[in-house]
Parts: C-alpha cells; sequence; structure tokens
C-alpha cells in the first residue's frame, strides 16, 4: 500500500511535473514569437544606423587609404612627444636653422587635425627620421612636402580659381604652406569670416608670389602698408574690382602700365591734385607714349603712402630718383647746403618747379617767378648797379649770372606779334603744315643749322601763311643745360662783369636756337647758325633782340669804317691837294699883289 | 681888318660842351660796341659816362634850341628858301671847296654875326641839329631805359632797329667831325676859325667888314 502510494504519488508528481514542463514550453514559444520579430526589427533598424556612423567615421580614413596606408594616430602622438617642444630646430644644408615646432593646440584646431603626422610627412618615419642638413634649406623642405597637398586637392579642382591656379601652375610657385600656412590650416570660408578685407588680402600678398607672366612681384610689406597715409582704405578702393569673393586677372602688359592704369584711380580722392597733374610735363609725356614719366605712385609710393611733410626734406623729395643729376647739382648749391644746414625756408624741387603742374622748365617764365617769388627785392637790388636791371631780368635767366660755370644759350622764340604769347607748335602746324621740320630744312639747304637767310625766310613764311597772325622772334639768354639752373651759388660769386656777355666773344651767344614750344610747354629746338644774331637778315624778324656789343650787325660795322675813313680821308685828301696847289695861290697872289 | 664877336659867349659854351659830350660819347660808344677790341675801361664805367654825357649833350642841346629860338638867332640855320638861288648858291660854296680854294680863289662867303654859316653850313647843320640831333638824342635815351621805354621802341620797330639807329647816327657824326674840324682850319689862318671858337671874335676882311 505504501508502495502503491509512492508509486500513486510519484506518478501524480510526474504528472505534475510533465504538466509544469507543458506550460514552459508553450511560454517560452510564445516569447520567441513575440521577442524574435522584435528583435530583428531592431536590428533591421539599428544596424545601418551603426553602419553610416562607422562609415562616416572611417571615411577619410578610406580616403587616405586610397593614396597610402592609414595613419596610426599614435604616431603622431609619438612625433609631438617631440615636435611640440617650444623652440625645436634643425640644421639645414645652407647652415640655416629651420624651426620644427608644431603648436599643438593649433594642429588640433586645424581643419586637418584628423590627420596623422606622416599623412603629409609621407617620407618621415621613427624609422627614417631625417637627419641635420638633409634638406637643403627651408625652401626646399618646404618645397618637398607640401607637394603632397595636391593628392588630396588636386591642381586641376582650381581651374575655375583662375589667379589661384595661375599661381600653383607657376614654375616656381610657392608652397601651399606659404599662404595656407602648415599646421594651422584653417577653411577658406572661415578665414574671410574671420579677416578684415585688407587682412584677407595680405593673407596671400603679403607672401613672396609673382604673376606668372611677368615675373613681377605682387609681394606687399604689410607694415609698410599698416604705416601708410591710406592704412584705413580698403584695398578695394584703389584697386577696383577686387573683393575677397573677386580676383579679376590682370590683363596689364607690364607691371609700368598697372601703375600708370592704378593711379588713376587717386582722382577718386584727389580730383584737385589730379586737375593740375593732367596739365603738368609730366602726364603729357605719358601721353605722349614715354611710360617712364612718372605718376602718383612713383613719387608717392602705392604702399607707403607718405605724409606730405615727408616730401618736403632733402632726403624725401623725391624728384631725384629719375633727376639724380640735378638733384646733386641742387644739393651742392647754395639753396641745397641751407636747406641741409636745416634752413627750412630754403627752396626745394617742388619750391620753384610746384609739386603737380610741374611745367617744362625750358624758357619756363614761371621759374624766374619761382625765383623772384623768395628774393622780391631782387629788382631793386638789380636796379642798383645794373643798367637795364629790368631789361636783363627780362631776357637773360637768373641762373645765366647765379649758377657757377653756367654756360649760356641764346634761344630764338616764336611769338605772336600781336598778343605776346609763344608760338606753339600747333599754331605752326597751322601755317606751315605737318611737315614744317622739313620744310625748315628746305629753308636751310646748305646747312644743318638754320642760316641767316633761312631765319628770314622762316618768319616771312610764317607771316604771309596767315593775314590775322604775325610773328616775331624774342630773344632770351639761358643757361644750356638744365643742370645748371640748379647749381646756384651766394651772391658774391655771380657774374658781375659786364664783360661775360657783352662782348662779340662772349660764350653766352656762340649757341642759337629757335625755339618752337609745344603745347606741352616744351621746347623743340632747332640749331641756328651764330651768325644769325648779327646779321642783316635777323633786324626784321629778330628786331627785339640786341646784347649790347655781343649781337651788332656785322653789315653796320662795315658801313661805319667806310664812312670814317671816307671822313678822314676826305680832308687829308683836300690838305694833300691844297699842298701840291700851293704854288698856283702863291703866283696869283703874287701877280694880283 | 675889323673884329667883330661872332660866337657870343653862351654859344661858345655850348660849342664846347657839345664838343667834349661828343669827344666822351665816340670814345665810350666805340668802348661799348667793340669790347672786345678796345679796353681803354671797364665795360661798365663805359656805360655810366655814355649815360652822363649823352644827358648832357641832350641837356645842352635843349639849351641851344630855346637859345636859338627864344632869341631868333634859329634863322642862322634857315636856308635860303628860294631853292634855286639856293642851289646856286651851295654849288658856288662846293665849287669853292673842290677848285677855288686850290687857286687862291676868294671864299664866296663871309661870316657876319646875323649871318654865320654859308649855304652848305646852313643845310648841313640845319639837317644836323633839326633832324639827326633829335634823332641821336631820342634813340639814345630809348636805349637808356629799354624796359622803360619798351613801347616806344616796338613803335620804332625794335630794339635792334633803334639801336642800329644810333650808331648809324654817331657813325655819321664821327664823319661829320673830321671834315668839320678840318673846315675849321680853312680860315685866313688854320687857327682863326678855332680861335674864334674861344674868344668869340674873328677879324673880318676890310672889304667885308661893313
Amino acid at each position: 500500500m505504501m508502495q502503491s502510494t509512492i508509486l500513486k504519488t510519484t506518478a501524480l508528481d510526474f504528472l505534475s511535473r510533465q504538466e509544469e514542463t507543458c506550460s514552459r514550453t508553450q511560454i517560452r514559444s510564445l516569447l520567441s514569437l513575440i521577442v524574435g520579430p522584435v528583435f530583428g526589427l531592431v536590428y533591421m533598424l539599428y544596424m545601418p544606423i551603426v553602419f553610416l556612423s562607422l562609415l562616416i567615421m572611417l571615411l577619410p580614413g578610406i580616403a587616405i587609404a586610397k593614396s597610402g596606408p592609414v595613419a596610426a594616430k599614435g604616431d603622431s602622438e609619438m612625433c609631438m612627444g617631440c615636435h611640440a617642444t617650444e623652440g625645436m630646430t634643425k640644421k639645414l644644408k645652407n647652415n640655416t636653422t629651420l624651426s620644427v615646432y608644431v603648436n599643438a593646440t593649433q594642429l588640433s584646431g586645424s581643419v586637418h587635425s584628423f590627420l596623422g603626422c606622416n599623412d603629409c610627412h609621407k617620407d618621415i618615419s621613427m624609422a627614417n627620421h631625417p637627419a641635420d642638413r638633409t634638406f637643403k634649406s627651408a625652401e626646399d623642405f618646404r618645397a618637398t612636402t607640401t607637394k603632397l597637398c595636391v593628392t588630396c586637392h588636386p591642381v586641376a579642382s582650381f581651374t575655375e580659381k583662375r589667379m589661384h591656379y595661375q599661381i600653383m601652375t607657376q614654375a616656381k610657385a610657392p608652397p601651399c604652406v606659404e599662404c595656407h600656412s602648415a599646421h594651422s590650416v584653417q577653411r577658406v570660408a572661415a578665414i574671410k569670416a574671420s579677416q578684415s578685407n585688407n587682412d584677407y588680402c595680405l593673407g596671400c600678398h603679403k607672401k613672396n608670389i609673382r604673376i606668372s607672366s611677368t615675373q613681377s612681384t605682387v609681394s606687399i610689406d604689410g607694415s609698410q602698408l599698416h604705416s601708410s597715409m591710406h592704412k584705413n582704405h580698403d584695398c578695394a578702393s584703389c584697386h577696383t574690382g577686387f573683393s575677397k569673393e573677386a580676383h579679376p586677372l590682370a590683363s596689364f602688359a607690364n607691371r609700368r602700365e598697372h601703375s600708370i592704369t592704378l593711379s588713376g584711380t587717386c582722382k577718386h580722392c584727389h580730383a584737385d591734385k589730379m586737375a593740375q597733374v593732367e596739365g603738368s610735363i609730366h602726364s603729357s609725356m605719358i601721353k605722349e607714349g614715354n611710360l617712364n614719366a612718372p605718376v602718383c605712385t612713383d613719387c608717392h609710393g602705392f604702399h607707403a603712402v607718405r605724409d606730405k611733410a615727408g616730401f618736403n626734406t632733402m632726403a624725401g623729395a623725391p624728384c631725384k630718383n629719375c633727376h639724380q643729376d640735378v638733384f646733386t647739382a641742387f644739393a651742392e648749391s647754395v639753396h641745397g647746403k641751407a636747406r641741409l644746414n636745416g634752413n627750412s625756408a630754403a627752396p626745394l624741387c617742388s619750391s620753384c618747379h610746384r609739386a603737380h603742374d610741374i611745367k617744362a622748365t625750358a624758357l619756363n617764365e614761371g621759374i624766374k617767378f619761382s625765383c623772384l617769388g623768395c628774393h622780391k627785392n631782387a629788382g631793386a637790388l638789380h636796379e642798383k648797379w645794373l643798367p637795364n636791371a629790368a631789361l636783363h631780368m627780362d631776357s637773360v635767366s637768373c641762373a645765366v649770372c647765379h649758377s657757377s660755370d653756367a654756360g649760356g644759350r641764346v634761344f630764338l622764340r616764336l611769338v605772336d606779334k600781336h598778343t605776346g604769347k609763344p608760338f606753339t607748335e600747333e599754331q605752326v602746324v597751322k601755317l606751315l603744315g605737318e611737315h614744317y621740320r622739313e620744310l625748315i630744312g628746305l629753308m636751310n639747304p646748305r646747312s644743318s643749322d638754320i642760316t641767316n637767310e633761312g631765319l628770314y625766310k622762316i618768319v616771312k613764311k610764317l607771316n604771309a601763311s596767315s593775314e590775322h597772325m604775325k610773328v616775331t622772334l624774342i630773344g632770351s639768354i639761358s643757361v644750356s643745360r638744365g643742370i645748371e639752373a640748379h647749381n646756384l651759388t651766394l651772391k658774391q660769386h655771380a657774374v658781375k662783369e659786364c664783360e661775360q656777355c657783352h662782348s662779340a666773344k662772349s660764350d653766352f651767344f656762340r649757341h642759337v636756337s629757335l625755339v618752337i614750344m609745344k603745347d606741352n610747354g616744351e621746347a623743340e629746338l632747332f640749331n641756328t647758325d651764330q651768325e644769325v644774331l648779327g646779321s642783316m637778315f635777323s633786324v626784321l624778324p629778330a628786331s627785339q633782340f640786341y646784347a649790347l656789343g655781343s649781337t651788332r650787325l656785322k653789315m653796320l660795322d662795315i658801313i661805319g669804317i667806310l664812312m670814317v675813313a671816307g671822313g678822314v680821308s676826305l680832308p687829308i685828301t683836300h690838305l694833300l691837294i691844297r699842298k701840291v696847289t700851293a704854288p698856283i695861290r702863291k703866283k696869283r697872289k703874287e701877280e694880283h699883289s | 681888318m675889323k673884329k667883330i664877336e661872332l660866337h657870343p659867349l653862351p654859344v661858345r659854351i655850348w660849342h664846347w660842351i657839345n664838343a667834349l659830350s661828343f669827344l666822351v660819347l665816340i670814345v665810350t660808344g666805340i668802348q661799348l660796341r667793340y669790347r672786345e677790341m678796345v679796353g681803354i675801361m671797364p665795360f661798365r664805367t663805359a656805360v655810366d659816362i655814355h649815360n652822363f654825357f649823352g644827358f648832357l649833350l641832350t641837356g645842352s642841346y635843349f639849351i641851344w634850341l630855346v637859345y636859338y629860338l627864344a632869341t631868333g638867332k634859329i634863322r642862322l640855320y634857315i636856308p635860303d628858301l628860294n631853292l634855286k638861288r639856293l642851289l646856286m648858291s651851295m654849288l658856288n660854296q662846293a665849287k669853292y671847296y673842290g677848285y677855288g680854294i686850290f687857286i687862291g680863289d676868294k671864299n664866296p662867303f663871309h661870316a657876319t654875326p646875323d649871318d654865320k654859316f654859308n649855304p652848305m653850313q646852313k643845310s648841313s647843320y640845319l639837317i644836323i641839329m633839326v633832324v639827326l640831333m633829335p634823332l641821336l638824342i631820342i634813340t639814345g635815351v630809348l636805349l637808356w631805359n629799354v624796359k622803360g621805354f619798351a613801347k616806344w621802341i616796338t613803335m620804332a620797330g625794335g630794339l635792334k632797329i633803334v639801336d642800329t639807329t644810333h650808331v648809324f647816327l654817331a657813325m655819321c657824326f664821327l664823319t661829320f667831325l673830321f671834315v668839320h674840324i678840318y673846315l675849321a682850319t680853312l680860315g685866313t689862318t688854320p687857327i682863326e676859325h678855332i680861335k674864334a671858337m674861344f674868344t668869340g671874335y674873328e677879324e673880318l676882311d676890310e672889304e667885308h667888314s661893313h
């Protein structure tokens, strides 16, 4: 019974356990039915996200992997272990030292922070670390290293950025790091946003960059720009058309053409000065095609524009850049020495020639007025000792007497008889035609110089060509060369001996020129025979020019000699006849008595 | 022989001032014009002396003009207005100097205080005093201050023409001077006329003394 009870109990336990097992299996199956699909769904959605995330994280690595093995970040850390030390340098072959310090902060803030060191420094590793003097120079090192930039930033991708492309394709193209830096590379958009217009321009232009076609430098010394009178101006104020967004390709034949064109923009602010320049000899020369004539930037500088006061010194006078010989003469003159000795009242170039409306100095009456502007009592002082002082001051340039060793030249200017104004080339062309030079040559067939007769014919022809305009020649004496006009001396050394001029042997009358004033104020000189001054032919055409003793008429001398000879010989002859006829008178007297 | 006062004192003073002025002006003029050949004095000195004597001569001329006009003595210079008579008398005088004088003819003209100059002298001096002297003076004054008289000089044809005229006239006067001095020696004695220009008196021939 007991066994049967035990069996019964066991059977019941078994049955109950069987039932319990059956119910658990059912639950599990039920759970499987629910959890499986849920997990599947989650898996289906989660995996692409995980994959995409991984892809995004690994993409730069994949890109690098195309050209080489992915760098181990650990290596970079090792590099920085040393190169983050400030002041670390390396000796180069040219005996210079190169800083190999890398600012870790800048590097981590760089757009290239994801790269490892030998992504760019490919040939450098711990096993192959360059020793001292591996590279020739810093330039060599930079050029070698930055060649790799094009693996990610190929040259072809810059074809639309023509200026950038032009620089990159130059034979001596500056390395990329020149503008973009090496370890603190920033996105261009970020640079534009963070920098002023001028700083953005200087970002490249303070580097050593050149125009590929002409190899002219377009580098700008930033310090000059910052100390310039124009430091507050925007680059684009002068360089119109340029901005952070636009950099048109220059279309100038050369640097000079660029300077001339750009000087035109000065008028936007300095219209009054530009109006003066327009009438100057320098401007005329430019218009006539002489591109060596100065424009605004030649005197004022282009980026280092100086204060006006800077020009009013011997060192700062820009004229000497072109007129060095004249300036040297000036520096040795009484004016130059006074200026060097600190006399600020002594004149500089612009005091006489003016700064902007500079006229041709040949026979420029304005220069004389400049002298008299300071030497206001010059007229009265000359009147005290010089006969016909006003005439002298009118006809003789100050420098002829006041410049040491000045050589004189007589200038016969064609002048309108009625108005007294110089007869310009334009008027000569109107009367004699475009080929007046050839015509003048034809009028003087036997000489390359204008002869007595030739001069007479020229004036006659001019007067015959017009009923309204009558021409005469006004003579004056000036120095032969401009340099002589600047070597002015103390008045005690000035010419005071009248004989230096008033003698037929005077050097001042050896050189004579016929002058035709050009519209720009320049004088065109035609060499003229010295004999013209003493010729009867000049009595009418040059009736107003006469220097006592020196330009006397030779014909009058001959007439005078004949007259006086007649005056002497008549009494002598009469006396002789009286002597011879004395016996006749004696005989007659005797007969009479 | 009768002595008459042919040259009153004012005339004699005027004459010798003129003579001195002319002499100095000629010398300084030559110095100014021919500086490279003549070195009597510095150019500047020559200018000053020339200017001084130029004005002296000018002043002297005006004194003469006023004196002769005021006293009516100007008629001494007026030749015979009858042209035929004038020409005949001039010819007669020229004939004397060119021929008669050699063969011992008497001078057809005899000076008196009222008729001092022979027909040739009258014509010559009239031209000299009325035309040439004023021209010489005017051109000289213009050249003295060229700038001040610029308009006048331009009107006259220009500086070169004014100077040429001045120098040409000076040459004429120099030429005349030789003839004038020579003629002055053709008196009864060689110094008769010259002496008269100092003393004022000249002896008249009996024949002409009345």
